[in-house]
């Protein structure tokens, strides 16, 4: 076996050549020298691999599409079959959203009324989201125009926020207090989510009223 | 008892289809680690590697992501979404900055060892210069060193994610290799080497 015909077979790094390569290997000093470089680098390399392993894209990223997976599932969901059971949950839904709108219009309603009563909702609605998120994002005026939502409540004052544009169907909309006419309920319409760095949404705004 | 047997990506992504937020999770942390470091090989930036992890995986959100298993692995699909999104980012960055390989860096002191000396790869510093000397590669070289020796895909599927056939994936990481050394000499400085022949260079 020639030098030429011993790399044009391409030898593998690891395990035994075969009969023909190692003699070749141990005949030929200048091959086993270059072999061994070959195999000192790819030993180098696994420990490059190795090293590397523990690499992985940061937590931000899975929240962010965990948030624009929950938008798109949202849509693309088959219609359910209809059993009992899940007329009775849409109903149950149903009434959780017209007591949630009642109670946030309510607790708003107080705020203007009494000031010195300050309820919850009106609190949370009160957070200053262009000075919560990130400096670049608040630059271009992504803070302005957010919806606070209830869980916001529990947001820790360093919170690491972000800003995820999702599409969510005109239905959504009715949970936070618009009118939405059932024409138009499965329209797509474009949010910006504030998203924690739990996964939650902390607030919402609607960029197609 | 036996463990259950894990599901794989294809059981996983049906169940994502059908809206099971658990199963996308899970997917996304079985496959996520390793396509990040693919870009991020590729690329050479953490912001870039960021933004193709977050691409490939509202790729495989949508509907009509356009992954058949049929062709190929999902491992390969999502490696060949990464692979072409990196790529548009480095020649968009062509044509604003020059790359940065490493190479105008000063040669840290220990490195400079003797042309023979490449025994110490697997030390801490030489994986350093071994992964300057991968970010200096040409990307066509770069991408199947990254694909086949980083992140050990199989020659079959590294073909599939390259689009080109298996012996091409093997030509292209052995002179892949030679450039490795040749770049790792160079770093050393020792200059380049005539005990180093050059190998099978079809490409």
């Amino acid at each position: 076996m020639t030098c030429q015909e011993f790399w044009d077979a391409m030898p593998e790094l690891e395990g035994q050549p075969g009969a023909d390569a190692a003699a070749h290997l141990a005949a030929c000093a200048v091959c086993g020298k270059v072999m061994g470089n070959q195999r000192a680098l790819a030993a180098g390399m696994r420990a490059a691999a190795a090293d590397w392993r523990r690499t992985k894209a940061p937590n931000r990223v899975e929240a962010k599409l965990l948030a624009a997976f929950r938008g798109q599932a949202g849509l693309a969901a088959p219609p359910p079959a209809r059993r009992w059971w899940t007329t009775a949950l849409a109903w149950t839904a149903a009434a959780l959203v017209v007591a949630g709108a009642f109670l946030l219009f309510a607790t708003r309603g107080r705020q203007t009324q009494a000031p010195a009563n300050v309820p919850v909702a009106a609190e949370l609605a009160a957070i200053d989201w262009s000075a919560r998120l990130p400096a670049e994002l608040a630059a271009q005026g992504a803070g302005e125009g957010f919806i606070t939502l209830p869980n916001a409540d529990r947001l820790p004052p360093n919170e690491d926020l972000n800003v995820v544009r999702v599409e969510v169907p005109r239905s959504a909309m009715i949970a936070l207090g618009y009118s939405v006419t059932a024409d138009r309920a499965a329209e797509r319409v474009r949010a910006d989510v504030v998203m924690g760095s739990d996964g939650l949404a902390r607030a919402v705004r609607f960029l197609d009223e | 008892m036996a463990d259950a047997p894990a599901e794989t990506d294809d059981e996983l992504l049906l169940r994502m289809r059908s809206g099971d937020e658990q199963a996308f999770v899970a997917l996304y942390r079985r496959r996520q680690a390793a396509i990040y470091r693919f870009a991020l090989h590729m690329s050479g930036s953490a912001a870039a590697a960021e933004d193709i992890i977050q691409e490939v995986f509202l790729a495989l959100i949508r509907d009509d992501c356009g992954y058949d298993p049929e062709r190929g692995t999902l491992s390969g699909y999502l490696f060949g979404i990464a692979r072409k999104l990196a790529l548009r980012q480095l020649a968009r960055r062509r044509t604003d900055v020059a790359l940065e390989t490493g190479a105008g860096e000063p040669v840290p002191p220990e490195l400079a060892a003797g042309a023979d000396q490449l025994a110490d790869l697997t030390r801490k510093e030489g994986v350093a210069a071994l992964r300057r000397a991968v970010q200096a590669l040409p990307e066509r070289y770069r991408e199947v060193v990254a694909l086949c020796d980083l992140e050990e895909v199989d020659y079959a599927e590294a073909a599939f994610v390259l689009g080109c056939p298996v012996g091409t994936v093997r030509s292209r990481l052995h002179r892949a290799r030679s450039l490795l050394l040749e770049k790792m000499r160079k770093e050393r400085g020792a200059g380049p080497s005539g005990a180093l022949k050059p190998v099978r260079c079809e490409i």
